[in-house]
């Protein structure tokens, strides 16, 4: 029985293997190179020089780590803000321009990235608008706000309309039942926009190529220009201590992403 | 009655979404049908050269490399998917299973690509290591052609196949392969006349998923990509900061736009005759 | 503040073209336990909906004591409601889901805890008020609903929800103790002939009928309360003749039949006559017959046994079926007891039908 079902899954099994091993070979390898004293991809001898340079002679990376922070911070709590407020908007009431923003908010989600960068440089220009942070942040909010429209209006299909009514007809004015009740019911709606909006953010390369400006690079901008000049052992060390570091941040967050997942 | 608070709460919204995006969009749309100015930018004479141009062989060349690189990326990341996805979903350990695809994902986007340079660039990894082994005398070059632009597209998107066609999956009724069995199927046809129509919409989410952002590619064949393998996503970018021939950078845009479009409808379609099926 | 009258007057809503209420008038008094009663798309929901400002009539007026309630929103009117799905906040205690309306109005915290302990006590809900909603039954959950709903003292209680049995009578209780009105809104005739001061009948978005139980199911005003109300058997004809306000109808199903009368029933009229099933006998043997006695023969051809009566089907030779109720009286069943394929005959008093519909050719 068992060696038959074995037998069963080795196509899929052997797909499986394949697929962790092409995952995880070029990460170790990575890992591994970040330890390597010599400069090449040669292995000569365990060092932490790299992990030196990163943290000590790398002022320009985490001031580009900075800047992704804060457009992360910024462009999330916004768009967050912004499209919950949507969300609510259109999924109890019908009005004119409703079908005009579901459309319009629905298309970023499918058009290519380099045409919503391309689109926003052009018409920054046409604004007369200096690239730089601000802009950074405008195209950050931008393609993040449908994602977070999406996945408040997603939490809201649970939501039950009678509960407003209830809200209202118990003697609570409109921004009563906002506050005490739409909102602490999508909550974990809300939180779930927000940290979707931020992973965006942090991930994003393509879009801010194009509208960031001198002294605005962000994190992968700057770890572009890097791999530009070719293999570096800093951006081994770098990679290490962003997977560490998104392996923490994820597992210390587990609380919250059960407060999310919960009915 | 309540009032309706709806425009209230979607103006905002509204705003953002016409000013930032719809608007640009039309700008592009407008600039396709512009004349280039001399030094870049666009001037104000109605002209159909954009498109004109669009009909030019190198870059009716760049469309059909796009084209192939994107499909090739997509049928080889089904390939893997939909039997690593069966195999996560029929295992007792899904939950790690899942883990593991999805950990390598919270390293930046480029930070995966730089991994491949690392390992195939001209001294990288493979290269010092043949070197170091004697196989080879001089570095080989792995990259900056089709193979490694189709590659890293399949690393990329690969998880993004995988999720869609898991939660398919899981939901299937694997005792129906054995029904199918039961009524004289081999195993082979139980999977390809059961299991894949079961599991068609996992299969077009994954391949929308993939498909979808490789056709509109930039970074990948910019960095890991030659002459041979460049994209249309890297002719807009070139079009438009060094050759800075605006309106064709917009018309490649427009293009480039309608067919994404076009393409998400018909998988969408495709989806929901399923459904209603 | 005690209970409210409510005057329906001409409301009608219409959605689209389909017409949810159509004219509906009535007056609800001061106190009153009422009933909205109808099956379900009647317009009964609506029709409460418009009443707590959920939905604006297209046409028409909602006083309260007098006064026009139409432009007030829900949240100004002296009227609360226990919602169908009981809506309570899922991101609530018990406790704070009552507290609810309170807290709004900042209300000083000993006095609303005293208020809301006093109204959880009213619904039998003195344990696990701080639990979440979630973790509650669906009856707990109602109880929750109600007393959030009465916390506020509304002049007006509006039920949208399905009442169990046992919190009906329990509900009832509480109406007597509070004295505010309430309304009802169901599509089971037993339950609002049971609590109710006074029943509403509805059908497709118009009033059928407004009247005490009793009158609604002794005198239905039409063929469709008599039908919906309880059972009935519902016999159609011609009048022929009429003397001493009995009239005689000519059915085709049934021959010759007599039924009470009232003034405006003249010859010619053809009209619908209804029967209550338990207040027709049956024996096997032809009974002595009065003059305003109806007796039919029939073939019994089924009956159904439910305890505490029994139901015959009986099939005159004219293929006019009738329902006939009979309650036990005896444990052992009697002698000449009526039994399935046997032939019968059904009787019936003149004064025991009654003439629904009449109309005039």
């Amino acid at each position: 029985m068992k060696s038959s079902s074995l037998k069963r899954h080795r196509i899929s099994l052997f797909a499986f293997c394949t697929t962790i091993a092409f995952f995880y070979a070029p990460l170790l390898v990575l890992i591994l190179f970040s330890f390597n004293e010599s400069k090449t991809m040669n292995w000569s001898r365990f060092s932490l020089r790299w992990y030196a340079d990163l943290f000590m002679h790398s002022r320009d990376l985490w001031e580009a780590f900075c800047n992704s922070a804060f457009i992360a911070a910024t462009s999330a709590s916004v768009s967050t803000l912004l499209g919950t407020l949507a969300a609510i908007g259109m999924y109890w009431y019908n009005f004119k321009f409703k079908k005009y923003v579901q459309v319009a908010s629905f298309l970023p989600l499918i058009i290519p990235e380099i045409i919503i960068g391309v689109s926003l440089l052009i018409m920054f220009g046409v604004m007369g608008l200096k690239l730089g942070l601000f802009t950074v942040f405008v195209a950050h909010t931008t393609f993040c706000l449908p994602y977070a429209l999406l996945i408040v209006s997603s939490r809201l299909d649970e939501f039950d309309y009678a509960v407003v009514e209830a809200a209202y007809d118990l003697g609570a004015s409109e921004i009563q039942t906002l506050l005490r009740v739409i909102v602490p019911v999508s909550m974990p709606g809300i939180i779930a926009a927000f940290l979707v909006s931020v992973t965006l953010s942090l991930e994003d390369f393509v879009i801010t190529f194009f509208v960031a400006g001198p002294g605005s690079s962000t994190l992968p901008l700057h770890v572009y220009s890097m791999i530009r000049f070719g293999v570096s052992p800093v951006i081994n060390a770098l990679s290490f201590v962003l997977i560490v570091g998104s392996v923490l941040l994820a597992f210390s967050t587990k609380g919250l992403y059960k407060y999310i997942l919960q009915k | 009655m309540r009032r309706n608070y709806g425009p209230a709460y979607t103006f905002p919204v509204a705003v953002w979404i016409t000013v930032f995006f719809v608007v640009p969009i039309a700008v592009i749309f407008l600039y396709s049908f512009l004349q280039k100015g001399l030094y870049g930018g666009v001037v104000g004479h109605f002209s159909l050269a954009a498109y004109s141009a669009l009909a030019n062989s190198t870059l009716l060349i760049v469309a059909a490399t796009t084209v192939f690189q994107a499909m090739a990326a997509t049928a080889l990341t089904l390939i893997l998917a939909i039997p690593a996805a069966y195999y996560i979903a029929r295992s007792k350990y899904k939950t790690l299973f899942l883990l593991l695809v999805i950990i390598p994902f919270w390293t930046n986007f480029l930070i995966r690509i730089y991994a491949w340079i690392a390992i195939l660039g001209n001294n990288g990894f493979l290269n010092e290591f043949l070197i170091a082994t004697h196989i080879i005398n001089s570095p080989t070059q792995f990259l900056y052609n089709q193979y490694a632009v189709i590659v890293v597209m399949v690393y990329t998107y690969l998880p993004f196949a995988i999720l869609p066609l898991y939660s398919t999956i899981e939901k299937f009724d694997f005792s129906l392969l054995e029904a199918a069995q039961d009524l004289g199927a081999t195993k082979s046809q139980a999977m390809v006349k059961v299991l894949l129509p079961a599991i068609k919409s996992g299969i077009i989410t994954a391949i929308l998923f993939t498909f979808i952002p490789a056709f509109g590619q930039y970074a990948v064949p910019q960095l890991v990509g030659g002459r041979d393998s460049f994209m249309l996503g890297n002719v807009i970018a070139r079009e438009l900061t060094v050759t800075r021939n605006w309106p064709l950078s917009s018309s490649i845009s427009v293009v480039l736009t309608l067919v994404t479009m076009i393409g998400v409808l018909v998988f969408v379609k495709l989806n929901g005759k399923r459904e209603t099926a | 503040m005690k209970g409210s009258t409510v005057t329906i007057r001409n409301v009608s809503r219409q959605f689209g073209r389909f017409s949810a209420v159509s004219d509906v008038s009535f007056e609800i008094k001061k106190g009153e336990f009422f009933s909205l009663l109808g099956p379900s798309g009647c317009g009964k929901t609506t029709l409460l909906r418009i009443i707590a400002g959920f939905e604006d009539p297209s046409e028409g007026d909602v006083l309260l004591d007098d006064s026009s309630v139409l432009s007030l929103p829900s949240n100004k009117r002296h009227v609360n409601t226990v919602f169908q799905s009981y809506a309570l906040f899922p991101h609530l205690s018990v406790y704070e889901n009552v507290a609810f309306p309170l807290r709004l109005k900042k209300t000083k915290e000993n006095e609303l805890d005293e208020r809301v302990r006093h109204y959880l006590k009213l619904v039998k809900l003195d344990d696990h008020i701080f639990k979440m909603p979630s973790q509650m039954s669906g009856g707990q959950k109602q109880r929750v609903a109600i007393a959030r709903a009465l916390i506020n003292e509304p002049s007006v209680l509006l039920l949208d929800a399905k009442l169990r049995q046992h919190m009906l009578i329990e509900l009832d209780a509480i109406h007597d103790q509070i004295g505010i009105t309430f309304i009802y809104v169901t599509h089971d005739q037993q339950e609002a002939i049971s609590v109710s001061d006074r029943v509403a009948v509805m059908n497709e978005g118009v009033i059928q009928q407004v009247g005490t139980p009793a009158e609604i199911y002794e005198t239905p005003a039409n063929s469709f309360v008599a039908t919906f109300i309880g059972e009935t058997n519902m016999l159609q004809g011609n009048v022929v003749a009429k003397n001493n306000g009995i009239a005689t109808l000519s059915t085709p199903n049934c021959g010759n039949i007599l039924v009470a009368a009232s003034q405006n029933v003249e010859i010619g009229d053809a009209v619908h006559c209804a029967i209550r099933p338990e207040k027709i006998r049956i024996s096997k043997s032809k009974p002595v017959s009065d003059d305003s006695q109806n007796c039919i023969e029939g073939k019994v051809d089924e009956t159904i046994y439910t305890g505490f009566l029994t139901k015959f089907f009986l099939t005159t030779a004219f293929g006019q079926q009738l329902k006939v109720f009979k309650q036990q009286h005896g444990a052992k069943e009697a002698s000449d007891a009526v039994r399935y394929g046997d032939t019968a005959f059904a009787f019936w008093n003149a004064h025991d039908g009654y003439i629904v519909e009449a109309r005039r050719p």
